[in-house]
Formats: structure tokens, sequence, C-alpha cells
């Protein structure tokens, strides 16, 4: 494996990292619009790695789905529901 | 505070298992016969000099979707299928009519709407190239059609719902489009045997290329010199039809008002409690 490959794939790793972390601030936020965003974040983050790991198909299906459809489902949910999550 | 202590364990727990597998990489890593496979599919996926196995189009995965495994993709389209048969059935009856007088300007800043005056044109072209493409380059038909659905979603959430109802974007012309996606794929499917029965050959559903036992049928994979791959195109264009309009009859479901949704003896409900 080259530098270059390594580098990358490093990248790709730190990238998993906060993906990780998107997830746990999603779950963890009381605040749903918030976590919507956050778990947007994460999407974003995620179709990063699919390119990284030369999945460029579900790279595109992946795109559209969780950082364009699913987030507006959600929001509408929570636009006729409640924005914040009772304890 | 709290945030943080657990953010820690995390990163900690990830560097942990990251540690324990690169320890370990000779036992947890599969073994390089199951890579035979994907030779093997890497292999055939365009190669004219062997017709009977070769789904002629240079696109690995859409080779696989929509022939290797063709009838997976049949199935998992059917499942979309009724899934959005579902929503329509919990909205049976709501009247998705635009109101006779809509007080105001609906939707957002004029900013917002210039810019998606623009957007949605661009997305509507790049879905289609996605999907028209899929046979030789990263995409197919699913992938143009969610692609293609953003552009209703963007349309609905800066302009309001109105706006395509008023221009005839509602449930009944994209059940239309939709039918007209699903009835093609079916088409498509039944093609080779369609042709067999014509000529007198043997021929299989969901066939491309010809087979061992269908020597005789196979769907033309140049058209005018162009690449299309046999039916591989025809499958690509119909799914795209069928699953961007799907996504958008769920979309104008979800956001309808529902002011708008109720019955008038929910409506008259409403009003006797008030009082």
């Amino acid at each position: 494996m080259s530098y270059g490959e390594a580098f990358l794939l490093g990248i790709t790793a730190l990238a998993a990292i906060f993906s990780t972390i998107a997830t746990y601030m999603a779950i963890m936020e009381r605040d749903l619009l918030k976590a919507v965003i956050f778990s947007a974040i994460q999407s974003t983050i995620y179709a990063f790695i699919y390119y990284m790991l030369m999945a460029p198909d579900i790279d595109l299906v992946y795109i559209p789905v969780a950082v364009g459809l699913y987030p507006a489902v959600i929001i509408a949910l929570i636009k006729k529901t409640t924005r914040e999550e009772k304890p | 505070m709290k945030h943080w202590i657990g953010i820690c364990v995390l990163i900690l727990t990830i560097l942990a298992i990251s540690f324990v597998v690169a320890a370990n990489i000779n036992v947890l890593l599969p073994s390089t016969n199951v890579r035979t496979l994907a030779e093997i599919y890497l292999k055939y996926t365009y190669y004219p000099w062997d017709k009977y196995f070769t789904a002629m189009s240079p696109e690995a995965c859409t080779s696989i979707v929509w022939d290797f495994r063709g009838l997976d993709t049949v199935f998992e389209t059917m499942v979309f299928y009724l899934a959005i048969i579902g929503a329509i059935a919990l909205a049976r009856g709501v009247p998705l009519k635009p109101p006779k007088e809509i007080k105001g300007e609906p939707g957002l800043s004029l900013i917002v709407k210039t810019v998606t005056k623009i957007a949605p044109v661009l997305i509507i072209a790049v879905a289609g190239s996605i999907a028209l493409h899929g046979h030789l380059t990263p995409g197919g038909g699913f992938q143009g059609g969610a692609t293609a659905a953003v552009a209703p979603v963007l349309i609905l959430v800066v302009f309001s719902q109105f706006y395509l109802l008023k221009r005839g974007v509602n449930k009944n012309s994209m059940l239309l489009l939709r039918s007209i996606g699903l009835t093609g794929i079916g088409i498509t499917a039944f093609a080779a045997v369609l042709i067999g029965l014509a000529t007198g050959h043997y021929a299989f559903v969901l066939q491309n290329q010809p087979k061992p036992l269908a020597p005789n049928i196979s769907l033309p994979a140049f058209v005018g010199g162009q690449l299309i791959s046999g039916s591989l195109w025809f499958f690509n264009f119909f799914e795209f039809l069928a699953v961007a309009a799907g996504f958008t009859i769920v979309f104008l479901l979800i956001t309808l008002p529902e002011k708008l949704a109720e019955t008038k003896e929910e409506k008259r409900a409403a009003e006797g409690g008030e009082k």
C-alpha cells in the first residue's frame, strides 16, 4: 500500500469516527429537528465513505435518499407532531 | 459534559475494536477464494466473445441487478410498489386539490424561490443522465428515480404543494406515470418470451442475451452503433419512471395540510366540540 493510499484510507477512518459521533448526537439530542440535522451529517459522511471505498452505485442512491428524501420525511413528521422529545 | 463522556467512550470503543481487528487480520479476513465469484462477474459483465454468459454492459452493478439476478430486482420493485400502494390506501378518500382561495403568498422567500427555479432543472437532468447511462457508468433506474424525486420535494417545500397540484403533478398523473413504468418493466421482462413465441423458439423470462438453451433469441445489445445492453436500458428507464413517480406520490400525501384532509363529518364534529 502506497503512502497516498494509506493517507486517504486514514481520512476515511477519521470520517467514520465522526459519523459515529454524529449518530450518537442524533440519538441523544432532545430537539428532534437538530437530531435530523445530525443524522443528515452522518449520512453525508457515509456518502463520502462509500465513495472512498469505491462503491459509486450505492453512493448514487444513498445521497438522494439519505441526505434529501429521508430528512424531508422526518421534518414533515416533526412539523405534524412535536419538536421536543419528552423524557 | 454528559455528551463528552459518551463520545470519549465511543471513540475508545472504536479504537479498541480496530486494534483487535488489526491484530487478528489474518483470521478475520475472508479467504481469497470468495473473490473468484467477483472475478467471474467482472469478466462476464462485458464479454462479447462468449455471448451465452455476458450481459453486454460494462457496468457490473447494473448487469448483476437487472441480468444476473434480475428476478430479485423484480421482487424488490414489487416491495416498493406495495409500500407506495399502502401509503395511497392510507390516504384514500382524501381530496388532493388546492383550495380555491389561498391566503397570502405561500412558500418561502423570493431568494429561495429564485434559486429553486433553477435547481430542479439541474436535478432532473442529472437524474436522467444517471438513469439512461446506468448501463455504461455507475447509476441505474432506482438511483436516477430517487434523484429525480428530490426535485418535486424541493418544489413542495419552497413553493408549497399547491404550486405542484395546479401544474398537474397530482396523485393521478403520478400514478399513471408509475403504472407506465411498471408495465414497461413487465413488458421488458417478457420481451424475449414474446419474441420467442412469435418466431417459434425457446426463450426465458427476463432473458437478455442468448442462453445455451435459448440460443436463437436475444435482445439487441447495440442500436444504431450505440450500446444499450439489450434489456438493461429499458429496465433502467422504466424503473426510473416508477421510482420517481412513486416517491412523488408519497411526498404529496405526506405534506398535505391536515385541514384539507378532513371530511365533512370530521369538520362538523370539530365545530360541535368547540361549541
